[in-house]
C-alpha cells in the first residue's frame, strides 16, 4: 500500500448549537483503502464525512488532500478536488435515464445532451467497474440497489478517486449488499479509496482494511482490521468508563398489563419493520428497548398507540384483544404515548401551548360548553399542567415553538402523564435534553413507575438503560433478539447485540 | 430552498418588466384639451372591447374619431373593456354622474344595464348598439351588414376552388345567422355548389380561440375563410396556411395582404355626427335605427385585385340594386337546411322576420 | 459562490405587519406615479379619480362594496381550506356550480315568497359547491390525489357546464338566441340596499365571517382543522380522522364559494349568464392570502380590493386607457406581495453551501 495518504484530516473540530459533533478529529484515508469510519448513531460520523464532502466548514483543523492543504468550501470544490459522496437518500432525478442523471450537472456536458453519446460513456464506465446498469432505462424504475449504482457511477463519471458512502447496505437486500462489495474491491483494486460510513460490524469485518472508530465526536480507536475483532470493535463502540448508578426503588413490579404475541408490523415503504415480537409488560416497571435506530422501534410504539396498523399477532390489554382499536380508544383505555418527534408530532407547532395541551383529550367534555371549547377550563387546565411539570415558559397563549426543549419534554410529559396512564410509551424523551432536563423527565419517569404505571421506553444511550430501566429489550432489524433483566446483563452483551453480533459467552 | 429562490428571480423579473413597459410608453400623450365652446357636449362611450382590436370596437372608435372631427364641441369619455355582467351598470352609472348628454354601448348584452341605468337618469340619451330594447330616452342602432355579408359572399364564392367556405363565428343568435345566410346566398348566387361550414366561438373577442377555430375550417379543407368576430386573427390564420379570407368590421386588407379578398365594414362616423347634431339640435328621438348601404353606414371594402373584373363587376352592380332598394338579400325563393320554404319566389322577408331568424339557409352546414 | 437566499422569519412584529402594506401601497403608487408621468398622464388627477371612483362618494363605495362581496365570500371559501393546507384553487369552478345551482331553483320556482326561496337557492348553492369540493376532497383524503389539479380541472368542467346551460336547454326564449337564462322572479332577487346595487350578500358576507371565526377557533371541529392544517401527524397522534376533515374541510370551502355563486345570480345579474365570475375565485386566493387567512381581515382586503378594481375601471373617466388601469393594478398588486413575502421572509445574501 501506498505510503502517502490521499486524505489527510487533523484537529477536526465542528460544533452546533448544544453539541459537539467532532473533537479534534484526525483521520487517514490511503489510495486504494476500503476505510470503515464506525460508531453508533450521532457519534459524529456523518458530520465528519460531510466536512470532507464539503458540506459543512469545520470550526478548526486542516484537510490535506493528495498532500496539499485545501479548503473543502462547496460539494463542487470536493468534487473537483475528486471527492464524492453518496448519501442515505439518493439524489437522483426520477423521471430521467440513468445515463442522463450520470451526467447531470457534471462539467462535461453544457447544453445539448447527446442520448447516444452518454449512453455509450455510461456503458463504459459501467463495463470498468462490474457495475453492469442499462443506461436507457429511467431511474424509477431501478430498484434501490441499482439507484446505488447510478450514484456510484455518477461519482466515478465525474472523476472521483475517495468515495464516501453513507450507511450504503441499509437500503439492500443481501445478495446486493454482496455485490455492492465485490464492485467496491474492484475499485479498491484500481486505486480508488472508499470511506464506509457504517455501525455493523460484521460488515465492516469482511470488507475494510482499516476502521476508525468515532464515539461522541471524538476518534476512540483506529487501526488495521487485521488487528481487531468484533468484540475489540463493540467496547469501543459502547463501553465507557463512567460509574453509574441504579435508579432506587420503592416497589417491585406487579403482574402483567400489556402482553404483546407475534406482533407483525409494516413499515413506511411497505416493507415489514417488525418481524413476530413478542413480550409482555407489567405494572410499576420500565422496560427499556434498545436498539440502533431504525431496527423497528418506531413502528413498534405506533403500533401499540395505535397510529399504525399491526399486520398480523395480537395485542392484549388486561387479557383484552386492542390490537383493532383506534389511538382514541386507546387513550381512554390508559394507555398512552409520548413520541418522538416533539414538535410535528407530540406537539402542533404555530398553535398555542394552550390548544396544545388539549391534544390528546380535546374532545372530552370537560373542556366544553354546548359546541363550544370552554377556553377558561382549558386554561385553568393548561396552568395546572404548567405549575405541576414546572414548565418555564413567558405566555401560554404564545405558539409552542418558543418553548425550549426541556421544556417542550415536560409539557408532553406531564400532558400524558397527567391522563393517568396505565400504559406510558415514550420514544427518546431525553434527546438533546441537557443533564438537569434530562434528570427532571428521569425523575417523573419514575415517579410514573412507582405509581404502577407500565412504562416502555424507547432509548439510544446504553447508560441510560442501565439508569432507569428494569428489563432491556434488544431490536435488531426488526427482531427483539433479545429480553434482559438490567441487572443480569453488561453494556457489552446489549451493545453486541444491537449491532447484530452476538459475542458468545458474555 | 429551492422554491423560494425560483419565486425571488421571478418577482424580479416581474419588477424588471413593470419599468421596461413602463418606458417603451412614454410616446403616447393624450392631453385631451376640451375646446372651450360654447356647443361642449359630453359623450359616453362604453366598448365591450380595445381600439386596438382593429375590428368591431376599432370601428366604433373611428366613428367616434370622426364624430369628434366633425363637431368640434364634442368631449369623449371612453370605458373599455367592459364585461357584460356587473361591471356594466356601474359603468353606464359613472358616465351619467360624470354629466355625459349621451351615452353609446356597444354591445348586445349591455341591454339589462342600459335599461336600468336609462330609467334612473331620464334626461340622458342611451344608444344600444345591436340592442332589441327601447325606452322613451334609449335608443337601439345597427346597420344591415347582411347586405355587405352578401356581397362579400359573392366573392368568396367565386374565388374557392373546392366549394367550401369556412365560417368562424361568435354566437347563434339572429345577427350573426342572418350573416351567416346572407354570406351563403351570396355565394351560392356565383356558385350554387358553395357551401358555407360554420364553427361557433361563444365569444365576440378572444383572438386564440378564433384562430384556432379558423385552424380547424382550414384543416376540415375549407379554403376561403370569413368570420364574425372582433380580432383579425382568423384572417391571419388563413394567410398563413396560404388561403383566401373574408374580413369583417374594418378592412382587414392589411392583416393578410396575400389572402383578404374583401370585408363586410362598418361606417359608423356619419351616423354618430347625424346622432349628436339631433341631441345639439333638441331633435333627437328615440327609435330603433336599421341603417342600409344605401345609408352608408354599412359597406364593403375594396376588392382584392386577385378577384377577376367579371366577379367585381357583378358585386358593384348587385350593390347598385341594394344601394336603390329595388332587391334585398333575403328575397325568395328561399329554402332552409332542413328543406322548408322561408320566402316563396319574389317575396321578401319583413325586418321582424329577419331580426329573430333562428334557421339556417340550405347550404349552411353547421348547426344551431 | 455568493447567492440570496429567503429564510422564514421565525416572528414578524405586530408594527411590521401593519406598516409593510402600508408602505407597498406608498411605493407602488409612486412607481405608478413614475410611470403616469412618463406617459404623458398627470398622475395627481389620474389617483385622484382613482381615489373618488373607488370610495369618493356613497356611491363609489356602494359600489366597490359590491365587487367585494364575492370576493369576500370566495375568500373565505378559500381560507377555510387553506387553513388545512388543502389547496383549493376551485373557487371558481364552486362559484359556477352555485350559481347554476342557485339559479335552476329560482327558475323552477318561478314567483313566490322570497323567504322561501332565497334560503332554497342557497341550500341548493351550497350543495352543489360543497359537490364540487367533495370530489377532490375524496380523491385527496383515500387517494391522495394532488387537490389543486383536480380543483382546478374541474372549473372547467363547472365553467362550461354553465355555458352548457345559458347556450342550450335554459336559454331564455326572448333573448333572440342570446345566452342568457330568463330574469328571476323578484321573489328570486336579493334585497338591495336604497338604490344602489349593495345587496344582502353584503350580509350574508359578514355572517359567514363571523361564523367561520367562531366555529375555527372555539369549536371541537374547528380545533381538530387547526390541529390538521398544522401537522398531520400531529392530528393522527391525537386520534383525528384525517380523511373524513379533509372532505368535509373541502365541501364546507366548496359550498362557501357556491353561495358566492348565488349571491352574484341573485344580487347582482339575477340571471345566469356566460362569465358570471370574471375570475373571482382565482383573485380570492390572493385576498385570503393577503388577510393570512383571517376572516375579518379578509372582508377588510376583500374590500380594498373591489376598491382597486372600481377605482382602476374609474381612471378611464380622465383618459387612461384600460391597459394602463390594468398596468397600475398589476403594480399595486406586486408591490402588496413582495410587501407580504418579505414580511414572511428574510433575504439573505448567502455563500452556497449545500447543492
Amino acid at each position: 500500500m501506498n505510503r502517502f495518504p490521499v486524505i489527510e484530516m487533523k484537529g477536526i473540530s465542528k460544533r452546533f448549537p448544544g453539541v459537539i459533533a467532532n473533537d479534534n478529529i484526525s483521520f487517514r484515508v490511503y489510495p486504494g483503502e476500503i476505510h470503515a469510519l464506525l460508531g453508533e448513531n450521532g457519534a459524529g460520523k456523518s458530520t465528519l464525512m460531510s466536512i470532507l464532502a464539503g458540506l459543512y466548514r469545520p470550526d478548526s483543523g486542516t484537510i490535506k488532500v493528495k498532500g496539499e492543504v485545501i479548503r473543502l468550501h462547496s460539494p463542487r470544490k470536493a468534487l473537483e478536488e475528486g471527492i464524492g459522496m453518496i448519501y442515505q437518500h439518493f439524489r437522483l432525478v426520477n423521471n430521467f435515464t440513468v445515463a442522463e442523471n450520470i451526467v447531470l450537472g457534471s462539467k462535461h456536458v453544457n447544453w445539448g445532451i447527446k442520448q447516444e453519446r452518454i449512453q455509450k460513456e455510461t456503458r463504459e464506465i459501467s463495463h470498468n467497474y462490474g457495475l453492469e446498469i442499462n443506461p436507457a432505462v429511467r431511474v424509477n424504475q431501478l430498484s434501490l440497489g441499482e439507484q446505488q449504482r447510478v450514484e456510484i457511477l455518477k461519482m466515478l463519471y465525474r472523476g472521483c478517486d475517495i468515495l464516501i458512502m453513507d450507511e450504503p447496505t441499509t437500503v439492500l437486500t443481501p445478495g446486493e449488499v454482496k455485490e455492492l462489495f465485490q464492485v467496491l474491491r474492484i475499485m479498491s483494486r484500481q486505486g480508488k479509496s472508499i470511506v464506509l460510513i457504517t455501525h455493523k460490524l460484521n460488515e465492516v469485518m469482511e470488507i475494510a482494511d482499516y476502521v476508525t472508530v468515532l464515539r461522541r465526536g471524538k476518534v476512540v480507536g483506529d487501526d488495521r482490521i487485521e488487528n481487531l475483532d468484533e468484540g475489540i470493535l463493540t467496547r469501543m463502540m459502547v463501553a465507557r468508563e463512567v460509574v453509574y448508578s441504579q435508579a432506587q426503588r420503592d416497589s417491585s413490579p406487579g403482574g402483567v398489563i400489556l402482553n404483546v404475541d407475534n406482533l407483525k408490523i409494516q413499515g413506511d415503504r411497505g416493507n415489514i419493520a417488525v418481524h413476530e415480537v413478542s413480550f409482555n409488560l407489567r405494572r410499576g416497571e420500565i422496560m427499556a428497548i434498545a436498539g440502533v435506530a431504525g431496527n423497528g422501534q418506531r413502528e413498534l410504539v405506533e403500533a401499540l398507540a395505535g397510529l399504525r396498523k399491526a399486520v398480523s399477532g395480537s395485542i392484549e390489554y388486561e387479557g383484552e384483544e386492542i390490537k383493532h382499536y383506534d389511538a382514541k380508544s386507546r387513550i381512554a383505555l390508559g394507555i398512552n404515548m409520548v413520541p418522538e418527534d416533539r414538535i410535528g408530532m407530540g406537539l402542533v407547532p404555530n398553535l398555542s401551548v394552550i390548544d396544545n395541551s388539549i391534544l390528546r383529550s380535546y374532545y372530552k367534555e370537560e373542556f366544553y360548553s354546548g359546541w363550544f371549547l370552554n377556553y377558561n377550563k382549558i386554561r385553568s387546565y393548561t396552568d395546572r399542567i404548567i405549575n405541576e411539570y414546572n414548565i418555564v415558559l413567558s405566555d401560554s397563549n404564545h405558539p409552542v415553538n418558543y418553548l425550549s426543549g426541556g421544556n417542550l419534554q415536560k409539557l408532553l410529559l406531564g400532558r400524558e402523564i397527567d391522563q393517568k396512564p396505565r400504559v406510558l410509551l415514550a420514544s427518546y424523551p431525553i434527546r438533546g435534553l441537557d443533564v438537569a432536563a434530562a434528570e427532571g423527565v428521569y425523575d417523573l419517569l419514575l415517579k410514573e413507575r412507582d405509581k404502577g404505571t407500565a412504562i416502555l421506553l424507547v432509548l439510544e444511550d446504553l447508560d441510560d438503560i442501565f439508569r432507569i430501566a428494569d428489563r432491556v429489550a434488544v431490536m435488531y432489524q426488526g427482531f427483539i433478539r433479545k429480553i434482559l433483566d438490567v441487572e443480569k446483563t453488561s453494556i457489552d452483551e446489549i451493545g453486541s447485540i444491537m449491532v447484530g453480533t452476538e459475542l458468545a459467552g458474555v | 430552498m429551492k422554491l423560494k429562490k425560483f419565486t425571488a428571480l421571478i418577482l424580479l423579473a416581474m419588477l424588471l418588466s413593470v419599468f421596461v413597459v413602463g418606458c417603451g410608453n412614454d410616446a403616447k400623450t393624450e392631453s385631451e384639451q376640451p375646446a372651450e365652446q360654447s356647443e361642449a357636449i359630453k359623450v359616453g362611450w362604453v366598448y365591450i372591447g380595445v381600439p386596438g382590436d382593429y375590428g368591431w370596437t376599432y370601428a366604433h372608435d373611428q366613428g367616434r374619431k370622426y364624430l369628434e372631427a366633425e363637431i368640434p364641441g364634442v368631449e369623449s369619455i371612453i370605458l373599455e373593456n367592459v364585461p357584460e355582467g356587473a361591471d356594466a351598470e356601474r359603468s353606464f352609472e359613472q358616465l351619467a354622474q360624470e354629466g355625459c348628454s349621451i351615452i353609446f354601448g356597444t354591445s348586445f348584452g349591455y341591454g339589462d344595464a342600459m335599461l336600468a341605468v336609462a330609467e334612473k337618469y331620464p334626461d340622458i340619451k342611451f344608444m344600444h348598439a345591436t340592442g332589441l330594447q327601447t325606452a322613451d330616452n334609449l335608443s337601439t342602432y345597427f346597420g344591415r351588414i347582411y347586405q355587405a355579408r352578401y356581397l362579400s359572399g359573392m366573392v368568396a364564392g367565386a374565388m374557392t376552388t373546392n366549394n367550401q367556405l369556412g365560417y368562424v363565428a361568435a354566437f347563434p343568435i339572429p345577427e350573426v345567422v342572418r350573416g351567416i345566410n346572407a354570406f351563403t346566398l351570396g355565394a351560392q348566387s356565383v356558385n350554387p355548389d358553395a357551401k358555407v361550414k360554420v364553427v361557433w366561438t361563444n365569444t365576440w373577442f378572444d383572438p386564440a380561440k378564433e384562430k384556432e377555430a379558423a385552424k380547424s375550417l382550414l384543416e376540415a379543407g375549407c379554403d376561403v375563410i370569413a368570420q364574425h368576430q372582433d380580432t383579425t386573427e382568423p384572417q391571419v390564420a388563413a394567410e398563413e396556411a396560404g388561403k383566401y379570407c373574408v374580413g369583417y368590421n374594418t378592412d382587414m386588407h392589411d392583416f393578410a395582404p396575400e389572402g383578404n379578398l374583401t370585408s363586410p365594414i362598418w361606417n359608423w362616423g356619419p351616423y354618430y355626427v347625424n346622432t349628436i347634431q339631433a341631441v345639439i339640435d333638441g331633435t333627437w328621438a328615440s327609435e330603433a335605427y336599421w341603417g342600409g348601404i344605401d345609408e352608408e353606414i354599412v359597406d364593403l371594402a375594396p376588392i382584392s385585385d386577385k378577384v377577376p373584373a367579371a366577379i367585381v363587376e357583378q358585386v358593384e352592380a348587385k350593390k347598385e340594386a341594394l344601394k336603390s332598394k329595388q332587391w334585398d338579400v333575403f328575397t325568395g325563393p328561399i329554402i332552409a337546411q332542413d328543406g322548408t320554404e322561408k320566402a316563396a319566389e319574389g317575396q321578401v322577408l319583413t325586418d321582424t322576420e329577419m331580426l329573430s331568424m333562428d334557421w339556417f339557409v340550405a347550404g349552411v352546414e353547421g348547426s344551431l | 459562490m455568493l447567492k440570496l437566499k429567503l429564510i422564514r422569519r421565525e416572528n414578524e412584529s405586530t408594527m411590521a405587519r401593519l406598516i409593510v402594506p402600508v408602505l407597498s401601497i406608498i411605493m407602488a403608487f409612486g412607481c405608478g406615479w413614475i410611470f403616469l408621468a412618463l406617459s404623458g398622464y398627470l398622475p395627481a388627477v389620474v389617483f385622484a379619480k382613482m381615489f373618488n371612483g373607488a370610495l369618493g362618494s356613497p356611491y363609489a363605495i356602494s359600489e366597490t362594496i359590491v365587487k367585494a362581496v364575492p370576493l369576500m365570500v370566495a375568500g373565505l371559501a378559500i381560507s377555510l381550506a387553506f387553513r388545512m393546507k388543502l389547496w383549493n384553487i376551485g373557487a371558481e369552478g364552486q362559484i359556477y356550480m352555485g350559481a347554476f345551482a342557485a339559479s335552476g331553483m329560482a327558475l323552477a320556482l318561478g314567483n313566490g315568497s322570497p323567504y322561501v326561496i332565497i334560503p332554497i337557492m342557497m341550500i341548493a348553492a351550497f350543495a352543489a359547491g360543497a359537490l364540487w369540493g367533495l370530489v377532490p376532497g375524496l380523491l385527496k383524503a383515500y387517494w391522495q390525489v394532488n387537490e389543486t389539479i383536480i380543483t382546478l380541472m374541474l372549473n372547467y368542467v363547472a365553467i362550461y357546464w354553465v355555458d352548457y346551460l345559458v347556450f342550450g336547454p335554459w336559454k331564455d326564449p326572448n333573448s333572440m338566441g342570446f345566452p342568457l337564462t330568463p330574469i328571476f322572479s323578484p321573489a328570486a332577487q336579493l334585497p338591495t340596499w336604497g338604490d344602489s346595487r349593495v345587496h344582502l350578500g353584503l350580509l350574508l358576507a359578514g355572517i359567514i365571517a363571523i361564523v367561520f371565526y367562531l366555529v375555527v377557533q372555539y369549536t371541537r371541529w374547528g380545533y381538530e382543522v387547526r390541529v390538521m392544517g398544522e401537522s398531520s401527524q400531529a392530528a393522527k397522534y391525537a386520534g383525528m380522522n384525517v380523511a373524513k376533515n379533509i372532505m368535509l374541510v373541502m365541501m364546507v370551502s366548496g359550498g362557501i364559494a357556491g353561495i358566492a355563486g348565488m349571491i352574484e345570480v341573485a344580487g347582482i345579474t339575477h340571471r345566469l349568464q356566460q362569465g358570471v365570475s370574471p375570475g373571482y375565485g382565482y383573485t380570492a386566493i390572493i385576498v385570503a392570502w393577503l388577510a393570512r387567512l383571517n376572516p375579518f381581515a379578509i372582508i377588510i382586503v376583500a374590500f380594498l380590493f373591489g376598491a382597486l378594481l372600481v377605482g382602476g375601471f374609474a381612471v378611464q373617466i380622465v383618459g387612461v386607457s384600460f391597459s394602463i388601469t390594468q398596468i397600475l393594478q398589476g403594480t399595486v398588486l406586486f408591490f402588496l406581495l413582495a410587501g407580504e413575502i418579505f414580511l414572511r421572509y428574510r433575504l439573505v445574501l448567502a455563500r452556497e453551501e449545500a447543492v
